[in-house]
């Protein structure tokens, strides 16, 4: 694997990834910018505008009829939330040339259909074209509203409305309802120019072999556009709230779901991350072993740690008569960590997994692409090999330090109707 | 009785993998994939769901076991007599999983590191069963939650809904993990009968992809492997007939957008005839959905249907429908557009532009599969399972024309033979 990263312009890099290994070519283009309720919807809406139609491909049919003429080559818009960031972007991926039956310039074709909707948007006189922005926008709406649908995903959302409450952080990548509603072509191709103009920009390509010209093409297009990057802060922890806060929402569910949201202002991130494997992202975690396994008190028990707010995340799936019980009983275990309490084999499983999947790091295009982009937000780049050093010089006194650090700031509940 | 190796090779795009009749009477597949840090190893049996009833060839009588004990059995297998195999992946780094679907039980495991160790974990415990009735009763606690969290999901329950309306009999309409009164019925003797039976080499099949060599999984499955006498295993379905129960089927719950099922009940059948039949299927069902379509755009722009509007083909022993899927408020309007395409197609025919580019598109996902580990380990399993080779799909791909869609299409894409399965917002009941 050659992994290269060239700054093309302010604010703005291209990362080469040759792995021959693959079969198929992958690009991402990455937009970071600041997440706000006012700009969300309007934001996720104008990069959705550009995988809908673009200047060359003027209705979605046309689009979507040269992209699986193309062996079904894959373009996508996503909005996704990083912190107190917004990451935009679009991304697209396809089968090698050599695969090609009929000999086309599959990736010669993709990614001039790449740049075309980044750069030759589907739009005029500052407004994206009416008929396919309302069916992005719609699309947006219904997936809105589908939230719900995913009764774990819901969960974690609100326990994150609540717990970073006044933060950017409390906000959803695409908006709400209301805000998502207001956004109209010329809004949406506002925030489309503002993208452009203001975001840290990363684009990076995975592939089996180089593709001249694609860094040039690249350059060339964005240095058409007067930009003023903003910059950005990648890490911004949470301030805990005064006294732990309890919400709930009531259901017509069959399980329940809890939520607990720890805060810690600790900034050693790799202790952090290994507290978070010992207590609950294993089958031989504390959590799983304790909660589920030994008292029966929930179906799952899994935590996550997010360093960009500081934040260790714990959810559930728990009956409701049990929920005092399970809180109970994964804060005792948070204090057994506190106590010093960590064997050594608890310490090595640890160590092997985040070894484990730090070796398979380069195996999917999408993960090569992600690996270096995450490096970039947390300040720099560095192989998996780096950051695996990083977690072996974690010592059990920093994993108790770690824990020592978090306190409890607030628990979501989704209650099941209590019948009679 | 020496083990016989082949290579198979796919003639489209060069791809291969080995085959091994092993002596001990499983078959392995394995695929070296160079560059690759991973390794994937499923070791997987003929065992699912729907395998309610059974016999082996010394067997008098057929047994008849509950609802959901697959799935219970593959929870169980977990715990050796002495611990927990979590906590022997836990010392290699891999990760451990398995999962039970109607037709298939499956163990796994993925890593970079120590993939030997691994593979003499898996192949271990998978031959080794240790059942109590105080870790059966144990148990009933954790997938009573399973069963409870699976119910509040509502991709889970319009499936089942509409399986429910489909079939009769045929125990694909049961839920894997079966209902908290079934797997009550389940104890530590009726597993062993279940693994005893269904367990047996011969009726199994390990696949291994990834940073590894055919020569060092051969020769830790010589090490592992205790050699299973064939007993004739024969699984039996109830006679299920060509007919739908009942053509909708809708249930309230506390979701965010509606969502349908509109599935088409087809005749089964199986081996490469079910592999041709699949191709088939699912062509129509992608050019129903090609989102490059007349009918999609106006569907639409109509916001009759969104972008999850989708189909898929669900087949396996006894059973096999063609599933359409959206995320919509106007399900009826979805089935009187595809129901109204497949009219149009018996005589119009066809566009063999668009069959063509259709084509072009299922080819190009066989080919992202090949260059993902765990895809080609599930690939070679899922085949053999099947009865046909790793490649053939895309081999036969090839071989497609627009008239054996069309021949599917009018043989079974049936109104009659449909079921619509909605799932409501809770207080908006029609």
């Amino acid at each position: 694997m050659r992994f290269q990263r060239t700054e093309i312009a302010e604010g703005i890099g291209f990362s080469s990834i040759i792995d021959e290994k693959f079969k198929t070519t992958s690009i991402a283009v990455r937009f970071i910018v600041p997440l706000s309720s006012e700009t969300s919807a309007a934001n996720a809406l104008g990069m959705a505008a550009l995988t809908t139609t673009s200047k060359a491909y003027p209705t979605p049919a046309l689009l979507n009829e040269k992209l699986s003429a193309l062996y079904g080559a894959g373009l996508t818009s996503f909005a996704r939330k990083r912190g107190d960031l917004q990451v935009l972007g679009v991304s697209a991926s396809w089968i090698c040339d050599r695969y090609a039956i009929d000999g086309e310039d599959i990736s010669g074709e993709m990614l001039s259909i790449v740049r075309g909707c980044l750069f030759e948007p589907d739009a005029e006189n500052g407004r994206f074209s009416d008929e396919p922005f309302a069916i992005t926008k719609t699309d947006l709406l219904d997936r809105i509203e589908a939230e719900l649908n995913n009764k774990r995903g819901y969960a974690l959302a609100k326990a994150a409305e609540n717990a970073f409450r006044g933060e950017p952080a409390a906000n959803s990548c695409y908006g709400n309802k209301e805000t998502a509603s207001a956004v109209t072509p010329e809004i949406a191709f506002s925030a489309y120019e503002n993208i452009l103009r203001t975001a840290q920009v990363e684009i990076t390509i995975v592939s089996p072999e180089e593709i001249p010209g694609a860094e040039a093409d690249f350059r060339r297009e964005l240095s058409a556009i007067d930009r003023s990057p903003v910059p950005v802060v990648f890490r911004s922890k949470s301030p805990i709230k005064a006294e732990p806060e309890t919400l709930s929402e009531e259901m017509d569910v069959n399980q329940c779901k809890m939520v607990m949201t720890m805060k810690s202002d600790s900034d050693d991130i790799y202790a952090m991350r290994m507290l978070s494997v010992i207590l609950g992202e294993l089958p031989v975690s504390k959590l799983f072993l304790n909660v589920r396994e030994k008292l029966s008190l929930c179906y799952y028990c899994a935590s996550g740690y997010s360093a960009t707010k500081g934040a260790l995340i714990i959810d559930s799936g728990v009956q409701r008569s049990n929920i005092g019980k399970a809180r109970e009983e994964i804060l005792r275990q948070i204090q057994l960590v506190c106590d010093g309490e960590i064997s050594d084999q608890e310490l090595e499983s640890a160590l092997l997994s985040r070894e484990d999947i730090l070796a398979s790091v380069g195996d999917t295009p999408a993960s090569w692409s992600s690996w270096y982009f995450e490096r970039l937000c947390e300040g720099g780049i560095s192989a998996p090999e780096d950051v695996l050093l990083d977690y072996k010089a974690v010592t059990k006194a920093r994993i108790v330090e770690a824990a020592r650090s978090l306190k409890l700031d607030s628990v979501w509940l989704m209650l099941d109707k209590e019948v009679g | 009785m020496m083990s016989e190796i082949s290579n198979i090779t796919s003639r489209q795009t060069g791809d291969s993998c080995v085959h091994v009749k092993h002596s001990s009477g499983l078959d392995i597949y394995i695929c070296e994939m160079p560059g690759f840090s991973s390794t994937v190893a499923l070791f997987g049996t003929k065992y699912g769901s729907v395998n309610t009833m059974f016999r082996q060839r010394d067997d008098e009588e057929m047994t008849v076991v509950p609802e959901g004990i697959a799935h219970f059995l593959e929870h169980k297998l977990f715990e050796n007599e002495d611990c927990k195999v979590f906590e022997l992946y836990a010392k290699t780094g891999a990760s451990g999983n398995a999962f039970t679907s109607f037709d298939k039980t499956v163990y796994l495991f993925k890593c970079s590191k120590n993939w030997q160790d691994s593979l003499r974990i898996l192949l271990d415990f998978v031959q080794k069963p240790y059942f109590t009735q105080e870790l059966v009763d144990k148990e009933m606690g954790i997938i009573g939650q399973e069963i409870r969290m699976t119910n509040d999901d509502p991709s889970w329950r319009v499936l089942f809904n509409m399986l429910s309306c489909m079939y009769r009999s045929h125990p694909v309409k049961i839920d894997i993990a079966g209902t908290e009164e079934s797997i009550s019925k389940i104890t530590a003797e009726l597993l062993y009968k279940c693994y005893d039976t269904f367990y047996n080499l011969n009726n199994m099949v390990l696949s291994v992809a990834g940073n590894i060599t055919a020569e060092q999984v051969l020769k830790i499955c010589d090490e592992l492997l205790i050699p299973c006498q064939d007993k004739g295993l024969e699984t039996v379905f109830p006679e299920e007939p060509d007919e739908i129960i009942q053509p909708e089927i809708r249930e309230a719950q506390p979701i965010g957008a509606q969502l349908f099922y509109y599935g088409f009940k087809c005749r089964d059948c199986s081996g490469e005839e079910r592999l041709r039949k699949t191709l088939a299927a699912s062509t129509a069902a992608s050019l129903i959905t090609d989102d490059a379509s007349e009918m999609y755009q106006d569907l639409l722009k109509k916001h009759i249907i969104n972008t999850t509007f989708d189909a898929e083909v669900f087949c396996g022993d006894g059973f096999f429908t063609v599933i359409f899927m959206c995320e919509s408020d106007y399900p009826e309007e979805v089935r009187s557009a595809v129901l109204a395409e497949i009219e149009r197609w018996k005589t119009e025919g066809i566009d063999e532009k668009a069959f063509q580019r259709i084509k072009k598109s299922t080819y190009g996902s066989l080919i992202r599969e090949l260059n993902n580990v765990d895809a080609v380990a599930n690939l070679m399993l899922s085949s053999h399972m099947d009865g046909v080779s790793p490649y053939d799909a895309i081999d036969m791909l090839s071989e497609l024309t627009s008239q054996d869609v069309l021949r599917f299409a009018e043989e079974e894409l049936r109104e009659d033979r449909a079921v619509l399965s909605i799932i409501e917002k809770e207080g908006e009941k029609q």
